[in-house]
């Protein structure tokens, strides 16, 4: 295992897409993957195709729904949106991880002492 | 909540819209790939680099369209729906095997199904009445008269009420002979023909106990069980609705019943039937109240009673025990040693028939064991091409569960198609076991494929494929997986279908010995003299209304002027009348005394019937001794034939003729009667049932309504009915003949239970003996054909035919005999438990057991006679080059 890269915790990929799809709006697959590597400065590993495994559960659950349409090279390729219900999961699950983020924080914090 | 829903919906969507979906994942994955592809071009890789950095940074898109598959549908039912597709194409491609197998099945669900609807009917349908097992029936007993379910005595049944606090109430009907069925006729007469109704005769209460409310009026109340009061009819909705048209206004109608204007009080609902379907209406039994008070030596009233909420029928027993204790003690003259019995209403309507749907019941399961056998054999047989598949799918990296569920499908597929076919074959099952068994089964118990029906065959269908289809799926998913070679004959699966074989021979013994047993149970009792000669007699009833012929009189005059205008019809030999038709039982009994006794030593049970004086020549019944009763003999003659068993067992060998008897007790003012003929004993109860002492009385003299009228003719039954109707609508326009049947159909629905009962475990001993067959003939085909190269060799080498064929015979029938053996053993232990369905022979008679083993290995060598005839003509040529 590569020491300067981290493996996506379960359940944070659907997280990042459904924040990269509420900042960046409609997206195809490559985009949301290419996306999620930049901002994460290529810290995180991904497998570009595990991206569609989440897109799937969303998908099912309704936070986004896809079209097919065209990319900006005139590709032929589908584009996701979130939906409203999308945007409200993703302000409960923002909430959470942060709360979560924070307990974590200051058990690492008061270990350090 | 909601957004689970949504993920449910969305799997089960893509369940049927798989194509579609894995277009568009695979156009979307492929718009990725070129979109990665692109990018990494304009990195400046080559192409072919630039295509692999792609497929690197993606991760493998086979695995991932497998994974997305998983995970959009639900797994399970894309398996199955596999399995179901891939069962469906092996069943295609062996059409021969498929049909076999479905029709095998098939037959084993619908004779199982069949059987259900006759368990169901009798035993397990609940009765039309609110908390049906809530209600008992009492009877009495007593050791002295030999009694093991007797109608009751009124005053008993009045005391009864009075004393117990363990039922609501107590309610008592008649009307009904000994099978069930009611013997009770009103006559329907004003309008057209007179139209006979099958009646009852009940107690006020009698609604209130079975608390069913009717559907249009009321039924009756207490106060109208008595004369005076009793002229009020309540109706079932058939009566209703054939009879009276459905009439809206039937209500406070008025009808003449019996040349009675009687009151139509109610109509009960449409499922409501008491204590049959052949009873067509109920009527007060109308007797004086002192009959309740003072009646205590007749014994003529069924009774049903429902227990108070809470008590139990042990403690019911308890308390009408001590009753009837009490009632002995205040009683003693007619008390003595009287009991009660209390039984469940259902259990003691369903006590006859109980013992008959248990052992069809039990025959059915052995005849469904061995078709489950059969076809496991059949899928083992499949062999070669089999297992040579699943060795490549067991390498390919199939689990052995996976292969497992697999054959499990496909004998799902094969039983699902199988009890399809079953149902719509045991869809004829109500006709043909009413046409098989108009009398075996009891009246109330109408088979009827309900909803209940339905469910079992289809629980039975989707269990069969675990008890056939779980050994070969295991034996055939058994592969070697390093050298696949499971396509060498396989000795695993040819013992596998040796033991199948012995299994199903060995149940198939037991189901031929119990026909046997049965077979000949009816041959003994067909052979039974019924001390009357049944060809070309019929017989029918005539009831002549008290309300016309209201004196005894009249009424023997009437009977006599019958009788005598019968007689002089063209082509009638001879014609009588009895009250008790012989094998319908007897009229009444009473306590008999001989004259000379000593003071207690009196018979507790003798039986009476009035006949005319034409009845003894009419049915060939034999003079013995003295002479028969004839026109002459009147009221007060005082005289009396009697039978043949009371000759010996009162008489013990002595002429009866001359001698005198009282029927009474010694102590009693009863009259001396004068014995001045005896007879020879006619059937009274049953081809199977010793005869009893019976005293028969001239009609003039112990005057009896309805008749049974007999009539010998050389025309036909047609004929003959067609005449005595004209001949008694001559005598009288109101009166109508019921009951018509020759004496032969008489002795015949007499021993009806014994016919069902030989000619369904007959069948079923015969599909088990045909399917056994089937089974040993399909192993040795296998065999055979595995055997091919060997046997040419042997012939090549000179070995003659004929100890080829001998061979093969001698391999075929290795597992009969072992199962015959088997099957033996377990015959005599099984069929033990049907020694008392069983006459004039024993359970353990060795004769039927050879027969049976004799009949299976004739069969048996007949099914091993084709493969072994096949395996002479092998040409060692043809055998030699194969391969």
């Amino acid at each position: 295992m590569g020491d300067s890269k981290s493996e996506i915790l379960q359940g944070t990929l659907d997280l990042m897409v459904l924040q990269t799809l509420e900042a960046m709006g409609p997206l195809h697959g490559y985009g949301i993957a290419r996306r999620i590597e930049q901002i994460s400065d290529d810290v995180l590993q991904l497998n570009q195709g595990t991206i569609y495994a989440s897109l799937l559960r969303l998908q099912q659950r309704r936070w986004i729904t896809g079209s097919w349409g065209t990319s900006e090279n005139n590709r032929k390729a589908k584009f996701y949106s979130i939906t409203r219900t999308g945007r409200r999961q993703l302000a409960t699950e923002a909430e959470n991880w942060q709360r979560i983020a924070g307990v974590i924080g200051r058990m690492l914090r008061l270990a350090e002492r | 909540m909601l957004t689970r829903l949504f993920v449910v919906v969305s799997r089960l969507r893509a369940i049927f819209d798989r194509r579609r979906l894995d277009d568009d994942f695979d156009a979307e994955i492929a718009a990725h790939l070129s979109m990665l592809v692109d990018d990494n071009l304009r990195r400046g890789l080559s192409r072919q680099a630039a295509e692999r950095a792609a497929l690197v940074q993606f991760g493998g898109p086979l695995q991932l369209t497998e994974r997305q598959r998983a995970s959009r549908g639900l797994p399970i039912v894309d398996t199955t729906a596999q399995d179901v597709r891939y069962a469906l194409r092996s069943l295609r491609r062996n059409p021969a095997f498929a049909s076999v197998a479905i029709l095998t099945l098939a037959i084993g669900i619908a004779a199982a199904t069949a059987m259900f609807t006759v368990a169901h009917a009798v035993l397990l349908r609940p009765l039309p009445f609110a908390e049906p097992d809530r209600l008992v029936e009492i009877s009495e007993v007593n050791p002295l008269k030999g009694w093991t379910h007797t109608v009751v005595a009124p005053a008993n049944l009045a005391d009864w009420r009075a004393r117990n606090t363990v039922f609501t109430d107590i309610a008592g009907y008649i009307g009904l002979d000994d099978r069930g069925a009611s013997e009770y006729r009103v006559f329907l007469s004003g309008a057209g023909d007179t139209q006979p109704l099958n009646a009852i005769a009940v107690m006020g209460n009698l609604f209130d106990v079975l608390r069913t409310p009717p559907l249009l009026g009321r039924t009756f109340t207490f106060d109208e069980t008595f004369e005076g009061r009793d002229r009020v009819v309540v109706l079932s909705h058939g009566t209703w609705q054939t009879i009276f048209g459905g009439d809206p206004a039937i209500v406070g109608r008025t009808i003449v019943l019996s040349g009675r204007s009687t009151t139509v009080v109610g109509v009960m609902p449409p499922a409501f039937f008491f204590p049959n379907k052949s009873v067509q209406c109920w009527l007060p039994i109308g007797v004086k109240p002192d009959v309740f008070a003072t009646m205590r030596r007749p014994h003529w009233m069924h009774t049903v009673a429902r227990l108070r909420p809470g008590m139990s029928l042990a403690q019911a027993r308890d308390q009408m025990t001590t009753i009837a204790t009490e009632l002995e003690r205040i009683y003693p003259e007619t008390n003595t040693k009287m009991g009660v019995r209390l039984e469940p209403l259902h259990g003691i309507m369903a006590a006859d028939a109980r013992p008959t749907v248990l052992m069809l019941g039990g025959a059915v399961a052995i005849l469904f064991v061995i078709v489950c056998a059969n076809v496991a054999s059949l899928q083992l047989g499949r062999g070669l091409g089999r297992a040579r598949e699943i060795a490549v799918r067991r390498a390919l990296g199939a689990g052995r569960a996976r292969l497992v569920r697999q054959l499990l499908t496909e004998g799902l597929v094969l039983s699902i198609a199988g009890t399809a076919v079953g149902v719509v074959m045991a869809l004829a099952a109500p006709a043909f076991l009413m046409r098989v068994a108009p009398d075996a089964l009891p009246l109330f118990a109408t088979p009827l494929i309900d909803r209940a029906v339905l469910l079992f065959a289809v629980v039975l269908g989707l269990s069969a494929p675990a008890v056939f289809g779980l050994m070969p799926a295991i034996t055939s998913s058994d592969v070697d997986r390093l050298t696949l070679r499971a396509d060498t004959p396989s000795r695993h699966t040819t013992r596998a279908r040796e033991l199948l074989v012995a299994g199903e021979v060995a149940l198939a013994v037991v189901l031929i010995a119990g026909s046997i047993l049965l077979a000949r149970t009816l041959f003994r009792l067909q052979q039974v003299d019924p001390g009357f000669r049944p060809d070309h007699v019929v017989s029918f009833k005539v009831s002549l209304p008290r309300a016309r012929y209201p004196q005894d009189a009249d009424q023997a005059r009437g009977f006599a002027d019958i009788e005598r205008r019968l007689g002089e019809l063209p082509r009638v030999q001879a014609v009588g009348g009895t009250s008790a038709l012989a094998m319908r039982g007897s009229t009444y009994t009473s306590e008999a005394t001989l004259e000379g006794r000593a003071a207690d030593d009196y018979e507790r049970e003798l039986r009476h019937k009035s006949v005319t004086p034409g009845y003894f020549n009419t049915m060939g019944i034999r003079l013995l001794a003295g002479r028969y009763l004839t026109a002459h003999d009147g009221p007060k003659d005082m005289v009396t034939v009697v039978n043949e068993s009371l000759a010996r067992q009162y008489f013990r060998g002595a002429d009866p003729v001359g001698k005198r008897i009282k029927f009474g007790r010694p102590t009693d003012t009863d009259p001396w009667i004068t014995i001045i003929g005896v007879v020879g004993d006619e059937k009274q109860d049953g081809l199977n049932k010793e005869t009893q002492p019976e005293a028969y009385a001239a009609i003039a003299a112990s005057t009896q309504n309805p008749l049974t009228i007999v009539v010998r003719s050389s025309l036909s039954t047609d004929a003959v009915v067609d005449a005595a109707r004209r001949t008694v609508r001559a005598f009288d326009k109101d009166l109508a003949i019921t009951d018509i049947a020759t004496l032969t159909d008489v002795i015949d629905s007499s021993v009806a239970s014994e016919r069902f009962r030989a000619i369904l475990v007959g069948g079923f001993a015969a599909v088990a003996l045909f399917l056994a067959a089937l089974g040993i003939y399909g192993v040795l085909t296998y065999v055979v054909s595995q055997r091919w190269r060997e046997l040419g060799i042997r012939l090549a080498l000179g070995a003659p035919p004929p100890e080829l064929f001998a061979m093969v015979v001698r391999q075929g029938m290795r597992p009969v005999v072992a199962g015959a053996v088997a099957g033996v053993a377990a015959a005599i232990a099984v069929t033990s438990l049907v020694e008392s369905l069983l006459f004039g022979i024993h359970a353990g008679d060795p004769a039927t057991y050879v027969l049976s083993a004799g009949v299976l290995a004739a069969i048996a060598l007949a099914a091993c006679a084709i493969p072994a005839a096949r395996a002479m003509r092998v040409d060692p040529l043809v055998a030699l080059h194969e391969d």
